[in-house]
């Protein structure tokens, strides 16, 4: 019965255990008789509270005919899966052109920020705590409604894309800035005392190890603008939250159609921050095997 | 300037809806997000698991597809709440599971000796979590509890979507009314950039008053490279 | 054939024929494509030759050359060799999508089909793009260039023209009460709305009408989406839905939960929305509406549409260019 915990704890591998080793593992002893029956009790009890709730939510499901199987095989269909392919094949779009575009401006945001001329600092920092502080659904109406007034339109495709980038590169930006102090100031002083410059130590020295560093972040970032990629709706943008909109109104089966993109989303981005972690996790375990 | 001075209770009512929406919605993810972030470090598997489970889904799904999914597909299934409070439903789960790994990973900053020391003093799970870990790891969580604020300001604009008359929704409507876009715009924008960074000055003001001694600037740049709560959108 | 190799049990068959009352009229669904409705017309039979909207389509006329070199912004089309449509493919009645690569079918569909045929000659009703566009985006896409032309359920505004062009009008909608069928008894007009909750979109001719006829309505919703107002009104967030009247008779064709009550009580004239950019756009798409109305392809394109949702005979065709003051 022993949790997660208490087997890394009594692990005799010393680096493995440095790294994994946290709070979290010691909040409680590797439990005796009396307590793994207790555990085991507490268990059972929750587990049939949770089952419990499940049950109520899928009985409400049935009791109001939405667990009709015709509801829902119908997901398996080749022309349905097709219409909502085209919808996750543009979030894909969208995202990918966003993030292609965003991260670069965002490490330009970054650098910006940490230069040592006043203005050009305040500006990006002025711009950056702007576009981290107001909904990206603003910024998407400023496009569609606002700019038009003035004779400054853009395909759907950018109405949705470029507000993205100019969301996501302000918030990526405070990602390379942690990345870039996270560097050790070691690696500074090192870059300097071979002679290399200031510019030269950034790029050669700091940069590629800031970067490293920011990998899984950056991760985060494509499962936030895949997220905000939804706003497609908003400027009819046949993304997949659309896609499921439109499909809503041809089947009407509502609660499924949602469901179905839902599931298609967080399976998505499940994966992503997966990958994320998993990165995060390898990087830490480096640093300290070092 | 006159969609302004003309319609001055409309804004302010939709700027009491914004703030209502982003403050019952974030309190209750801070109180959610705690509770799940106990069933997550708890010896009792079940919990363990369930929450995991929950975080999983509700930080991986749009906010813009929750929403919809509970203003518009729960009624299917027999639960029908106001628009209002689908919007704080919606923000509430989401933000909980930010909350969740966030309190987590605050935890998981707390020297493991502490810990220790708690235990060896006779404290069991919860004692050890409720005087010794929980108001450690507090300090360390004030930036990421800061950004979930954020975004759950950022994301009460998509209650727009389900009818709810928050600031977005006002000036969206204004601005069809009035056809002045960009004064719309600015006036919705002041009100979410003053929310935020509110939130942020306030997030400070807590940091240096629990600790004197760290600099807010380095923790904020950590929780921007810890990966563990995921993305908010 | 689209159908996968998954058979559903005969029930599942039968409930979803159930689900789909004019379906079956509009989208010639057919059974074999497994469980469920369409999602549009069938590529066999839906749009094509054969189909009474198929034979409209195809009895519409083609511009002479000289008329469409007359005009810059038919020639651009004819050059890129496609007509860009803004409007939904989600209206049973007035634009329903195929999935399976069939043309839309609807009023508002074949008008388009109509139109793409009259620049681009035989076959030009095949090269059409159909962009999604919403109420709140379809200005902007016509002005942007986006799409060349919105056929959308379109209603000409005052608001509306001075932003854009309207050609036409080529059909005369109403608003009207779109209304749970079982409250279809109680309801018939504005003045039984008094207190109710009603829903409507955002930007649409809707909130205006309900401003004018509708004394003290209860709570009045605005929502972004067609899709969204059905839902409120279904699940009793609102008493009563209040647009005009071809996206309500697309929903009550594609729903048998919701009716439309009573007579239209506003004037919604559907138009042709251009940009103002293109000036010669607007003469060039009245006189092919005045076409398709003297050659009797409007009638059958009404019989083979809207005919199968409201009882009698085809209207009077409105006038292209008398548009409201």
């Amino acid at each position: 019965m022993s949790a997660a915990a208490g087997t890394t704890r009594h692990a005799p591998r010393a680096a493995h255990r440095r790294a994994t080793h946290s709070a979290t593992q010691v909040l409680f002893d590797a439990p005796g008789p009396k307590g793994r029956r207790r555990i085991a009790l507490l268990s059972v009890l929750s587990a049939a509270v949770i089952l419990g709730l499940l049950a109520a939510g899928l009985w409400q499901f049935q009791k109001n005919g939405q667990l009709d199987p015709a509801k829902w095989v119908v997901y398996l269909r080749v022309d349905y899966l097709a219409f909502l392919g085209r919808g996750l094949l543009g979030t894909l779009q969208v995202t990918a052109v966003a993030a292609v575009v965003a991260f670069p401006f965002g490490l330009l945001l970054a650098l910006a920020r940490l230069s040592r001329f006043g203005a050009l600092s305040s500006v990006a920092t002025v711009w950056i705590e702007f576009f981290r502080g107001i909904p990206m659904l603003l910024v998407v109406y400023a496009f569609l409604l606002a700019l038009p007034a003035y004779g400054v339109t853009f395909p759907r495709f950018w109405m949705l894309v470029i507000p993205m980038i100019l969301v996501s590169a302000a918030t990526t930006a405070e990602v390379f800035r942690a990345g870039i102090k996270a560097v050790d100031r070691g690696q500074h002083e090192a870059a300097s005392a071979i002679g290399l410059g200031r510019r030269d130590a950034l790029v050669h020295v700091i940069l590629p190890q800031a970067v490293r560093l920011v990998l899984p972040s950056l991760i985060l970032a494509l499962v936030t603008l895949l997220k905000d990629s939804t706003l497609g709706y908003v400027v009819s943008y046949n993304e997949l939250q659309f896609q499921g909109k439109t499909m809503v109104s041809i089947t009407r089966y509502l609660v499924q159609t949602y469901v179905v993109v839902s599931v298609i989303y967080i399976a998505l981005n499940f994966l992503l921050t997966r990958i994320a972690l998993a990165l995060d996790a390898r990087m830490k375990a480096r640093a300290v095997a070092s | 300037m006159e969609a302004i001075a003309e319609n001055v209770p409309l804004l302010l009512q939709g700027i009491a809806y914004t703030v209502a929406l982003t403050l019952l919605g974030y309190v209750l993810a801070l109180i959610v997000g705690t509770a799940l972030a106990v069933c997550r470090v708890s010896p009792i598997p079940p919990l363990r698991w369930a929450a995991t489970v929950y975080v999983e889904i509700f930080r991986n799904i749009p906010l813009l597809s929750l929403l919809i999914l509970i203003a518009f597909g729960l009624p299917d299934v027999g639960l029908r709440l106001p628009y209002f409070w689908c919007g704080v439903l919606g923000l509430t789960l989401s933000s909980a599971a930010f909350v969740c790994e966030n309190v987590r990973s605050g935890i998981n900053t707390v020297p493991v000796g502490h810990a220790e020391a708690a235990r060896s003093i006779g404290l069991g799970f919860f004692g050890t979590l409720r005087f010794v870990v929980l108001p450690q790891a507090f300090r360390t969580m004030i930036q990421p509890l800061v950004n979930v604020f954020i975004g759950t300001v950022i994301g009460s604009a998509l209650c727009s979507a389900i009818a709810v008359s928050e600031i977005t929704w006002v000036t969206q409507t204004l601005n069809i009314q009035y056809a002045q876009a960009v004064l719309m715009f600015l006036v919705a924008g002041a009100v979410y950039l003053g929310m935020s960074l509110g939130g942020s000055a306030l997030g400070g003001v807590i940091e240096r008053a629990v600790s004197p001694d760290a600099p807010t600037g380095r923790s904020r740049g950590r929780s921007a490279l810890d990966v563990t709560a995921g993305a908010q959108a | 054939m689209t159908s996968i190799s998954f058979r559903p049990g005969r029930r599942a068959v039968v409930t979803a024929a159930a689900a789909l009352p004019i379906g079956v009229a509009l989208a010639a669904c057919s059974s074999d494509t497994g469980a469920g409705p369409d999602l549009g017309g069938d590529a066999s039979d839906g749009g094509g030759a054969g189909t009474p909207f198929g034979d409209a389509v195809a009895s519409g006329p083609v511009a002479a050359d000289d008329v469409v070199s007359a005009s810059a912004w038919a020639t651009a089309i004819k050059d890129k060799d496609e007509l860009i449509r803004g409007g939904t493919l989600a209206n049973q009645v007035f634009s329903l999508a195929s999935t399976s690569d069939g043309p839309p079918t609807g009023f508002d569909a074949g008008i388009t089909q109509l139109l793409a045929q009259y620049i681009l000659g035989e076959g030009g009703a095949e090269k059409v793009e159909y962009i999604d566009t919403t109420v709140e985006t379809r200005e902007t896409l016509v002005e942007n260039g986006t799409v060349d032309c919105v056929i959308a359920t379109y209603s000409i505004t005052p608001e509306r023209l001075e932003v854009i062009n309207f050609a036409g009008p080529y059909y005369l909608s109403g608003t009207a009460i779109q209304v749970r069928t079982e409250d279809k008894d109680t309801i018939s007009g504005p003045e039984d709305l008094t207190g109710l909750n009603l829903v409507t979109q955002a930007n649409s001719t809707g909130i205006a009408a309900i401003e004018e006829f509708v004394t003290d309505p209860g709570d009045v919703q605005t929502l972004p989406d067609n899709e969204s107002c059905v839902a409120a009104l279904k699940q009793g967030r609102s008493d009563a839905y209040v647009l005009d009247q071809g996206v309500l008779l697309g929903n009550s064709a594609a729903d048998p939960d919701v009716t439309v009550v009573g007579e239209p009580f506003v004037d919604d004239p559907y138009g042709i929305g251009l940009s103002k950019d293109d000036e010669d756009a607007l003469e060039f798409c009245n006189t092919f509406l005045q076409e398709i109305i003297d050659s009797g392809t409007w009638e059958s394109l009404w019989t083979a549409t809207i005919g199968e949702v409201i009882d009698g005979e085809a209207p009077e065709p409105p006038v292209p260019g008398d548009l409201p003051a």
